[in-house]
């Protein structure tokens, strides 16, 4: 074993213990010594009263009080006159590593869990006759449950029964109760092979053909009409909605697939994708539509049969969100 | 190992790893304990009578299981929620733990507690709440991170917790690992427990066992790879001991949590400049109860080098304590202006 010896007061060794007493200060809610960003206070001052003055002013498009508001597209600050903002202003809200949730600190309460088809919709069955819509409610109740449990998000379910609730009607329930965080839980099939696989969207554009055609079964009972549909396509350019979706995606595939790899490694990691879901284009939040299993595959039918197995898959959701609302990660992209 | 302001102060500085299965508590005046992390209040007046106890702990409160409530309090690392009794015992275990370190009366104690890499600070919050009654100053670190300080491993190093409800990996790179070189995952000894429980209990339908059996077949005679011998038990059918073979099912259980720990193992490397990835693969560690596992670091080895070629992996020598140590040395080392704000 390599063991790399260091004096007691060597410099890293001074760091890291300072950074563990400052983690363990944040841990309390106190402020650790020192600001993290070295900027003068006149200038921090400066920065914080210029964009102040820009909301006001209106120069800002959206960034309301709310997480995420009804009229948002791309973020646009000034740059010149009087009312400008420093350029690495700019490129720090702007940064891709960096969320827009952690850099300034927007909480998260109230969260949507979609469990996808139910009543006249039973979504795909297996062989044995598992269908779809009973899967999604009951591993949507576990995910509620255990949410709820830590008494700080406000859960609630776009269906709470075996009943037909159209996809139009599902973003409704998310706008009005606010949500923060969307995820529409499904089940995949692929009668082709004898495969189970894992994979978590987001939305957006896809080239890819068996993407699409999933997304067509999907999107199947919207119950939107053509202007609202018109509406929704004007929002797509949401730099904050797609960036904050896409983090989310990545922490719950990882989640899962890590977690049920370790109960059958057989199982197959197809990523985080973009795609046209109706369901993820509707709503003003980040959002996600995961394929939590594949019930075409016969043994992984079998399983989701088992009690179990669907707390486990609960658990694992829970896994990606809370690591979602927590910390951020770069994310990886897999192609089918 | 004795800090000048020990002696000026009279502090013992303890290092605690609360695990979900055992806790180990190492201190500054050298007393190193472990306990299994179970917690026993009798049931009623007659047992509270034969046991002669107001609570039990670790393997007493096992083998008296039948005359108490037990609790195993942690899961997956942290407070089990929802039962206000597991938040008691944890506090008791802590509790047990600092006494069995056998401080004076009115002892000033500064400690540092590891918890899983990917604790969330709810939890630590509440890990805090259960500590703080017993100790002076406290703070909580991470738990492979307070290994890797223990084993001075402070840059270019990954290290493997295997423990019984998680395991958690680490980076270190010469500063305090980020939430980024952290990861927790939950298929851990626990899990091997409930897999080989499971295949026992399809193989040997009329047999009669527990959990808890379970486990100690798991750890006696847990590997991976090839076990070199047959591993036998005596399991109950009928009112009568029978041997029963269980080498394949050891193995499957066993490797069960592997093809995870591999993924995630390389998905942390592989984020890194290959420079330092060259520098971290041949430096990894596993830790943990699962380190006791019968081949693993070889298993492990063989898998890494299919994947990122050349590499070194090793096993703590003494995985009982490395957390604990760790800790301990992370607090002795911690300057004392540091412990006064906590």
């Amino acid at each position: 074993m390599a063991i790399f010896s260091k004096k007691r007061g060597s410099r890293p060794r001074r760091i890291i213990l300072k950074s563990v007493y400052e983690e363990n200060l944040r841990i309390l809610g106190k402020n650790p010594l020192g600001p993290r960003w070295k900027f003068p206070y006149l200038f921090k001052g400066y920065f914080f009263l210029s964009f102040i003055v820009l909301l006001v002013l209106g120069n800002v498009d959206y960034l309301d009080s709310r997480l995420f508001s009804e009229n948002k597209k791309e973020i646009h600050i000034s740059t010149q006159g009087e009312n400008f903002v420093p350029a690495e202003y700019i490129s720090l809200i702007n940064d891709k590593k960096i969320s827009m949730k952690q850099m300034f600190g927007l909480g998260v309460k109230t969260i949507v869990i979609d469990p996808g088809h139910g009543g006249s919709d039973p979504g795909t069955s297996g062989k044995l006759g598992l269908k779809e819509k009973d899967i999604t409610l009951d591993i949507a109740r576990r995910l509620k449950k255990k949410l709820l449990a830590y008494g700080q998000y406000k859960v609630l379910l776009t269906r709470e029964d075996d009943e037909t609730v159209p996809l139009n009607r599902r973003t409704e329930i998310a706008a009005r109760s606010k949500a923060d965080v969307f995820i529409s839980i499904h089940v995949n099939y692929v009668p082709s092979k004898p495969i189970n696989i894992i994979e978590t969207y987001y939305f957006g554009p896809s080239a890819d053909g068996d993407t699409l055609e999933l997304a067509s079964a999907e999107n199947a009972h919207s119950n939107y009409s053509l202007g609202e549909f018109k509406e929704m396509i004007e929002k797509i350019g949401d730099t904050l909605k797609l960036q904050e979706s896409r983090r989310l995606a990545s922490f719950i595939q990882d989640s899962l697939y890590l977690n049920i790899k370790g109960q059958n490694s057989s199982v197959l990691d197809y990523g985080i994708k973009r795609a046209p879901f109706v369901v993820l284009l509707g709503i003003d939040m980040p959002g996600v539509l995961t394929e939590v299993s594949c019930i075409s595959n016969k043994k992984e039918e079998l399983k989701l049969y088992t009690t179990r197995y669907r707390e486990d898959i609960a658990q694992y959701l829970e896994s990606g969100i809370l690591n979602y609302l927590k910390k951020g990660e770069p994310v990886y992209e897999a192609s089918r | 190992m004795k800090p000048a302001d020990e002696a000026e102060n009279n502090i013992l500085y303890v290092g605690i790893d609360l695990g979900t299965s055992r806790s180990s508590i190492s201190a500054s005046n050298n007393t190193k304990e472990c306990v299994e992390s179970y917690v026993g209040w009798p049931r009623d007046f007659i047992s509270a009578r034969v046991l002669g106890k107001d609570i039990l702990f670790g393997s007493e409160a096992l083998g008296n299981r039948l005359s108490l409530d037990v609790y195993r309090p942690l899961e997956r690392g942290v407070i089990k929620e929802g039962i206000e009794r597991n938040e008691e015992a944890v506090k008791e275990l802590i509790g047990h733990l600092i006494s069995l370190a056998r401080p004076p009366k009115g002892q000033k104690i500064n400690a540092i507690v590891g918890v899983p890499a990917d604790t969330l600070k709810v939890n630590k919050l509440s890990i805090r709440k259960a500590v703080l009654g017993y100790v002076h100053s406290l703070m909580v670190v991470s738990e492979p991170f307070a290994v890797a300080y223990g084993l001075e491993l402070l840059n270019n190093s990954m290290i493997i917790d295997i423990g019984a409800g998680t395991v958690d990996f680490c980076i270190m790179h010469g500063a305090m690992p980020a939430e980024e070189d952290q990861k927790t995952i939950l298929t851990a000894g626990d899990y091997i427990d409930e897999q080989l429980f499971s295949y026992l209990s399809e193989k040997y339908p009329g047999s009669k066992f527990t959990l808890n059996m379970v486990r100690q077949f798991k750890e006696k005679s847990s590997f991976v790879g090839n076990a070199g011998h047959a591993i036998q038990v005596e399991l109950p059918v009928e009112g009568k001991l029978v041997t029963h073979d269980i080498t394949n099912e050891i193995k499957r259980a066993c490797e069960s949590i592997l093809p995870a720990i591999i993924d995630t193992t390389a998905s942390m490397i592989a984020r890194f400049d290959p420079e330092f990835q060259v520098k971290i693969k041949n430096n990894i560690v596993v830790a943990g109860g699962g380190s006791r596992t019968k081949g693993i670091a070889e298993y492990l080895h063989g898998s890494f080098k299919e994947l990122f070629g050349d590499c070194r992996v090793s096993c703590v020598e003494d995985p009982l304590f490395a957390g604990s140590d760790g800790s301990l040395k992370l607090a002795m080392d911690m300057p004392k202006k540091y412990w006064e704000q906590l």
